[in-house]
């Protein structure tokens, strides 16, 4: 193979506006993907580092901050990691509370990769739809936490506040509403041409595969592998409040599509029976603002699979050490192996089929091996030569 | 979790097996990562690999590699010393482990030998000063080395 990865790399920092570039070298033959070697970091911000310069508390908003899409999840895995420390109890009613925001989130998050996945396969309608039908969710969560994105809701013991007075028949009405659309959503995926010819068969892992590359969460899950962190190793109230965790055998962005779609629908469900179920009683405990001495080994079941928080307390004011790994970081190296033998044209769809947290398509460099030569296409252009590569192919 | 045959595998690596809050913690030599992690991976259930952590304890540096199954993290402790932070990659093994290990050579500077990312970049900048110390170790300062890189 006439190709060396050394200085390869033909473009410099990358700009905060673009969606969040991740790099991804393609080496191909022909139209054919025979490699990818995956380069990340061009929006490492150094938050493992800023923590141990931060308090306790200043953390949770500093961590919220990984993600825009599942910000919650990070807090929680965050506080509830920390409060593990403690040896203090968390009131039940905010344990309750935890996973009505959090299904919340799943739902959202769920929604907004379903829309982007219609987007790169070329059928906007859809994308349209779904963020609309998105807005109800975020304005649920805004109702009950302040915001719409960065909830900064949580708090050591708790949450930072109650939930507003007659907030569950407003949720009921909602997800009314959203189940409607999901099981809409779920026949449309499975009959729609379009969305048909660019997943079926694309992107499939097997289950040797994901035991190999330890992928997390539904592409783990698309493979008939039923782990869920939620099920498996219950945190927040996910012990009374218990998942029905989807699987699916197709191991392709096809099963993905309705494995994602049956997770919104559970979400639902579960949303309403925490409402249903919730105690009474205190929203919060007070806990101590220095966390004490010891080390804590936590995750959580974020909407991208499990993300994962290790802090290390020495008893002072700030931690001493916080790992995080994120879901999208389990899932890359199964990401590449997805590609591996289908054409360029299918690059966007099966990378934001792993629901990285956002499509990282902005900037790809493609080498192709017969030739030997190397040029860089953006995300803009990759979409629209997926599009009409698969037009050419139908017509 | 079965404690017998995590117990079994501590003894047969020589290995002291303690138990934490969530984690049944083996701690092994730097010579035996390979090993235990291998001997951990194939015990039932318990493939998955969740992610390494390096801990920066002042001259030495911690490795800790998190497995999981059901309620409990089966964590593989090592430790290497900061003067010459090296040991071999548990990649031939577990696959899974080609990005975390990466990430710890970027961050932490350890070296791991047989790692296809060893001796190249995953998350810092190429332009990265070679002389400064890795940026999450303590005697990193991030202010001079943002002060080398020229972004103030």
């Amino acid at each position: 193979m006439r190709y060396s990865p050394e200085g390869m790399m033909p473009f410099g920092p990358v700009h905060p506006s673009l969606k969040e570039p991740e790099y991804f070298k393609l080496i191909l033959e022909g139209e054919k993907i025979v490699q990818v070697i995956p380069r990340i970091g061009y929006v490492h911000r150094g938050i493992e580092r800023a923590a141990q310069e931060r308090t306790w508390t200043k953390n949770i908003y500093l961590f919220e901050r990984i993600c825009g899409i599942c910000s919650f999840h990070h807090s929680l895995s965050y506080t509830e990691g920390v409060e593990s420390l403690y040896p203090f109890e968390v009131p039940a009613r905010a344990k309750y509370i935890r996973v009505v925001v959090a299904e919340l989130e799943r739902i959202h998050s769920h929604l907004l990769w379903l829309g982007l996945v219609g987007h790169w396969a070329g059928f906007d309608t859809l994308f349209m739809w779904i963020w609309k039908d998105r807005e109800h969710v975020l304005d649920l969560e805004e109702e009950i936490t302040g915001n719409r994105v960065h909830k900064s809701y949580s708090a050591f013991g708790g949450v930072r506040k109650d939930l507003p007075d007659g907030i569950a028949q407003k949720v009921r009405a909602e997800l009314g509403y959203i189940r409607k659309r999901a099981e809409y959503y779920r026949g449309l995926v499975q009959s729609e041409e379009t969305l048909s010819v660019r997943t079926k068969g694309v992107g499939r892992i097997s289950q040797d595969t994901a035991r190999r590359l330890s992928p997390v969460g539904p592409l783990l899950r698309c493979t008939g592998i039923g782990r869920d962190v939620r099920a498996e190793d219950p945190y927040a109230a996910y012990d009374e409040v218990i998942p029905n965790v989807q699987t699916s055998t197709g191991g392709d962005i096809a099963s993905l599509l309705v494995l994602r779609i049956d997770e919104v629908l559970d979400s639902c469900r579960m949303v309403e029976e925490a409402l249903e179920k919730m105690p009474a009683g205190p929203f919060k405990a007070s806990f101590p603002r220095v966390a004490p001495a010891g080390e804590s080994t936590y995750h959580v079941e974020a909407p991208r699979g499990e993300l994962f928080y290790f802090v290390k307390s020495g008893g002072g004011s700030t931690p001493e050490r916080v790992k995080v790994r994120t879901p999208t970081m389990a899932n890359l190296l199964t990401a590449t192996e997805m590609l591996r033998g289908h054409t360029l044209a299918d690059v966007p769809v099966v990378l934001t089929g792993m629901d990285p947290c956002f499509g990282c398509m902005d900037r790809v460099a493609v080498v192709d091996v017969d030739r030997a030569k190397e040029w860089s296409v953006s995300g803009e252009e990759l979409r629209s030569y997926g599009i009409e590569y698969y037009r050419g192919r139908r017509s | 979790m079965s404690s017998e045959e995590l117990a079994a595998l501590g003894a047969a690596l020589g290995a002291t097996v303690t138990e934490e809050r969530k984690s049944t913690v083996i701690s092994v030599p730097p010579s035996k990562v390979v090993e235990a992690c291998r001997g951990v991976s194939s015990l039932p259930g318990l493939y998955h690999l969740s992610t390494i952590t390096g801990v920066d304890l002042g001259d030495d540096i911690a490795l800790l590699y998190h497995f999981w199954r059901e309620r409990r993290f089966v964590q593989v402790r090592t430790t290497v010393p900061k003067a010459a932070p090296r040991l071999q990659s548990i990649s031939g093994v577990l696959p899974a482990a080609v990005l975390y290990e990466a990430e710890i050579q970027d961050l932490l500077g350890v070296g791991f030998e047989g790692n296809p990312y060893a001796g190249k970049k995953l998350l810092l900048p190429d332009s990265y000063p070679p002389d400064a110390p890795p940026p999450l170790r303590r005697e990193a300062d991030p202010e001079k080395i943002r002060r080398i890189m020229e972004l103030e």
